[in-house]
């Protein structure tokens, strides 16, 4: 009896690798020489544009046979459009009875590659560090400082105040180390395009917990029980979430939703605004004990953004408030 | 004195006649003490107190404690000797009358005593308070000195002696007074010493009369008046004297402090006024005593951990066991039911074969879905066989605080401190990965498991933000060891982290971990080295009594993280224990 259900069990993954290797490219050629169309044409016209196109024509250029249809994942923004071209040469579509297609390959195209080189944008800024020699960082710090405390003068570079806005220490500078100015670029984004949440959020982060307590208690527990996270550290560790997500690919559904064509800083850094105030509020829902639990909640919260971009209509827009919407430009 | 003994003799009828007797009779040097003793108790009569003689009416005396042991016959009391009745008094024993003969002899023979014991004539005689005798009357002490016929008198026999009108002229002086004998020269017996030679050469034989002086050998020596060398002499002697008493005293003084020392090293019965003023003895523990309890204390209290870590440590062996038997006992029986599972699907499949084709047939479905679950049951089995070592053996371990581990890797509760951007979690993913990333300020921990040689740390790497040191106490329990993790190129934090690590140092939890403190980022140009680092935090007065590491490292590289773990697991593992496991 063993040996034969050996056998089964061969047979069984013989078929599975027959069916990958032979079948589906088989099955692929009947259906086309049955419809008379390809596989990106039928991608096209069978499913709306945004994730759900995008994500189908990226896994079926990558594994294409054609050499030309796979580097096409890799080929410069420039160079898209003779690309697309070439392409509908190679599958000998039409483009005159086809006018619709390459508009839509094009499109997705340039979101594919656009990912790609936001990708390495992101990691570009991500891995310079601030340098307080550098003029311009120094100014964005100090921009940073005037959105979030506009009332409050700054008494010097190096001083405890920032501690106010949620740095670790008396130096700012130490906190980028991992995130580099992606942190910085994010915080400031977010102070400037939804300066509201940010106050609130800044507010509650020095306030007692959703106003349960009196003030008295509150600092009488603030002695050996800190409760409010730190606006800006806690902004340091949503970037690192953001930057996971989009190495990751998980960000893939939102930006193809989002961006038309191809995404950019923008994009990413307005999805870092929204995991800020879908952050916040769960936080609150969560209702931790202390700020311990910061990692738990953390990864709890990763967890549910992943599910969420599982669904490929799913897009992770932030609600901006209307004194902010002028400032953003979908 | 002479006279106090003839007393004796006088009345020793009288004495030998009354009950109590004199049991030893003066010795022929007088060395002997004369002691009286009661006839009951046939202890001493003393002066005052307990033994002290009483008369009964009948001429019998008997002390004081005897009489108030005697049976009372109403108020009365029968003499022990003759059993006449003798009356008390309202104050009972206290009524009757002290045998005032008895008491004045006894005080004389003990005053005799002293006397005679210190008699020790040579030594007396050197300091010139010897007894001289009467030159008329042995019996006699003289008192004075008659000048003319240079003889020692008693005033009585001075009397009698120069009873004549031509002896009453002698000048006579009291003993005290006595003039010096003049000594004669040996050489020129006529004539009396006069001179003292000052000659080196004659120190030997310095005296001499005129003769020797004018015409003898010290004829043309230097010379002095013999009075007044001897003078000097005395005089020197005298300053000698109160020197030496200065010195005796100063001798007696520092005695007396031993004696003092000594008393309170051994404790003992001291009278101590208490508040009323009232004096009384107290039982006061001298140092050695305490010394003594001390140690008692500490090995009592030793013991009493030891035991309770006995007690932890066999608790957890025993958990251990019953959790393994358990499993294996579950395992027993889970195999048991395979076994008869696999023996039903067997006989039923043997059963298929020998039917019929069109039943074998039909029994296509169901035999498949048989040999499927069968093949399902085959890979777990295997699967769990992979992964089980099936062993016997119990390796066990012990930690420097005597906790039981079993098992091939020994579990250690670590936690890292130090303050932010120290390079806490740089370390944990160094250690953990083994790969160099700048990290995101920490909120709240990190904790990671890192496995290195036998040993399994647990790491809890807790965020150093200032908002989040009250925190950090929550992490101590059960901690075995602290890493404190310094940024060595931040001078003007050193401090910083110095009040933090002191503060630490006093937490009642961490009383008994290791300290491993890490001197981050040394490959920084200009980083505070090792030594400096140690000198600045004076680290060898803050950790003092606890066992503490200093290691330089650089998480980038990864240089010195394994030293200091391995100082780590060296000082958790009881020596010698680990090559058991």
């Amino acid at each position: 009896t063993i040996h034969f259900l050996d056998n089964l069990m061969v047979v069984t993954q013989f078929f599975v690798f027959l069916y990958c290797k032979l079948l589906w490219r088989g099955l692929k050629f009947v259906v086309r020489k049955f419809t008379g169309r390809c596989e990106l044409q039928r991608i096209c016209y069978n499913n709306k544009h945004g994730a759900r196109r995008t994500l189908k024509i990226e896994s079926s250029l990558r594994y294409s046979k054609n050499e030309l249809l796979q580097s096409a994942l890799s080929v410069h923004p420039d160079k898209v459009e003779k690309t697309i071209d070439d392409v509908m040469a190679l599958k000998k579509i039409n483009p005159d009875t086809n006018p619709q297609l390459s508009i839509s390959l094009q499109a997705s195209l340039l979101q594919i590659v656009g990912y790609r080189s936001l990708v390495a944008e992101v990691e570009k800024l991500r891995r310079e560090p601030y340098d307080s020699e550098n003029q311009e960082h120094e100014d964005m710090l100090m921009k940073l400082w005037k959105e979030l405390r506009p009332d409050t003068h700054l008494a010097g570079r190096i001083s405890k105040q920032w501690c106010e806005i949620g740095f670790q220490g008396s130096d700012p500078k130490t906190d980028f180390r991992g995130m580099g100015l992606l942190g910085l670029h994010n915080l400031l984004y977010f102070a400037e395009h939804d300066k509201a949440t940010a106050l609130q959020m800044l507010h509650d982060s020095l306030q007692p917990k959703h106003n349960e307590i009196n003030t008295a208690e509150w600092e009488q527990k603030n002695l050996d029980k800190a409760i409010g996270f730190s606006f800006a550290i806690v902004g340091i560790n949503i970037t690192d979430l953001a930057y996971s997500l989009l190495v990751s690919g998980a960000l893939k559904t939102h930006l193809y939703n989002v961006a038309p064509e191809m995404p950019c800083l923008m994009h990413f850094q307005q999805t870092f605004c929204y995991l800020m105030q879908e952050f916040h509020r769960f936080w609150i829902e969560e209702d931790p004990s202390d700020i311990m639990e910061f990692n738990r909640v953390r990864s709890k919260f990763h967890r549910r953004i992943l599910r969420q971009l599982k669904n490929p209509d799913m897009a992770l827009c932030p609600h901006f408030s209307a004194s902010d919407l002028h400032l953003v430009n979908l | 004195m002479a006279a106090a003994a003839d007393g004796i003799t006088n009345k020793q009828g009288a004495v030998a006649a009354m009950e109590p007797c004199i049991r030893h009779g003066r010795g022929a040097n007088g060395s002997t003490v004369k002691v009286l003793e009661c006839g009951v108790c046939e202890d001493v009569f003393s002066l005052q107190g307990d033994k002290v003689p009483r008369l009964l009416l009948c001429g019998h005396t008997v002390c004081h404690d005897c009489l108030t042991r005697l049976p009372l016959h109403g108020r009365a009391v029968r003499c022990p000797f003759d059993r006449q009745v003798t009356e008390l008094g309202d104050s009972g024993v206290w009524g009757l009358k002290k045998n005032f003969a008895l008491l004045e002899l006894l005080e004389r023979l003990q005053n005799g005593a002293t006397n005679q014991s210190g008699m020790a004539e040579d030594a007396l005689k050197g300091m010139g308070e010897c007894i001289i005798r009467c030159d008329e009357d042995e019996s006699h002490t003289a008192s004075m000195y008659c000048t003319v016929c240079a003889t020692h008198l008693c005033a009585e026999c001075s009397q009698l002696t120069h009873s004549t009108r031509t002896l009453a002229k002698h000048r006579r002086v009291p003993l005290a007074d006595k003039p010096h004998e003049k000594t004669l020269c040996p050489q020129h017996q006529v004539h009396a010493i006069e001179f003292v030679c000052l000659e080196e050469a004659c120190q030997s034989g310095p005296l001499m009369c005129c003769v020797c002086k004018e015409y003898g050998k010290h004829q043309g020596h230097k010379h002095a008046v013999l009075e007044t060398e001897a003078n000097q002499i005395r005089a020197s002697i005298l300053d000698m004297a109160h020197c030496i008493r200065t010195f005796t005293d100063e001798v007696s003084e520092y005695s007396r402090k031993l004696v003092g020392i000594v008393q309170q090293i051994e404790g003992g019965e001291q009278i101590v006024e208490d508040g009323v003023g009232m004096a009384h003895t107290e039982h006061v523990p001298g140092t050695a005593e305490s010394a003594r309890s001390c140690v008692r204390a500490y090995f009592a209290d030793l013991h009493e951990t030891l035991c309770r870590q006995e007690e932890m440590a066999l608790s957890v062996v025993d958990a251990h066991v019953r959790e393994r038997l358990i499993w294996l006992r579950q395992q027993q029986e889970d195999m048991t039911i395979l076994l008869s599972q696999v023996s039903t699907a067997c006989l039923h499949c043997e059963k298929t074969l020998q039917q019929d084709d069109c039943r074998v047939v039909l029994a296509k479905q169901e035999i498949s879905c048989l040999l499927e679950t069968l093949q399902k049951q085959q890979h777990q089995f295997t699967e769990l066989a992979d992964h089980i070592q099936l062993d016997a053996g119990i390796p066990v371990t012990f930690t420097k605080d005597n906790r039981v581990h079993i098992g091939p890797k020994m579990e250690i509760r670590v936690v890292t401190l130090g303050l932010d951007g120290a390079g806490k979690t740089t370390i944990l993913f160094k250690l953990k990965q083994d790969e160099f990333m700048q990290p995101i300020p920490t909120i709240g921990f990190n904790v990671e498991t890192v496995e290195y040689k036998n040993l399994k740390f647990t790491i809890w790497d807790v965020g150093g933000k200032h908002k989040l040191r009250p925190l950090w106490k929550h992490y101590y329990l059960n901690t075995q060891a602290v890493v404190f993790v310094i940024d060595s190129c931040h001078r003007d934090r050193l401090m910083e982290a110095h009040s933090e690590l002191a503060k630490l140092l006093t937490e009642k939890e961490l009383r008994d971990a290791l300290l491993l403190i890490f001197a981050n980022k040394q490959d920084v140009l200009g980083a505070v080295s090792v030594e400096e680092m140690t000198e600045l935090l004076s680290l060898h007065k803050l950790c003092c009594g606890r066992s503490w590491h200093i290691q330089g490292c650089d998480a980038r590289s990864g240089t010195g993280l394994h030293e200091g773990l391995d100082w780590l697991s060296r000082q958790l593992v009881a020596a010698g224990v680990l090559d058991v496991a």
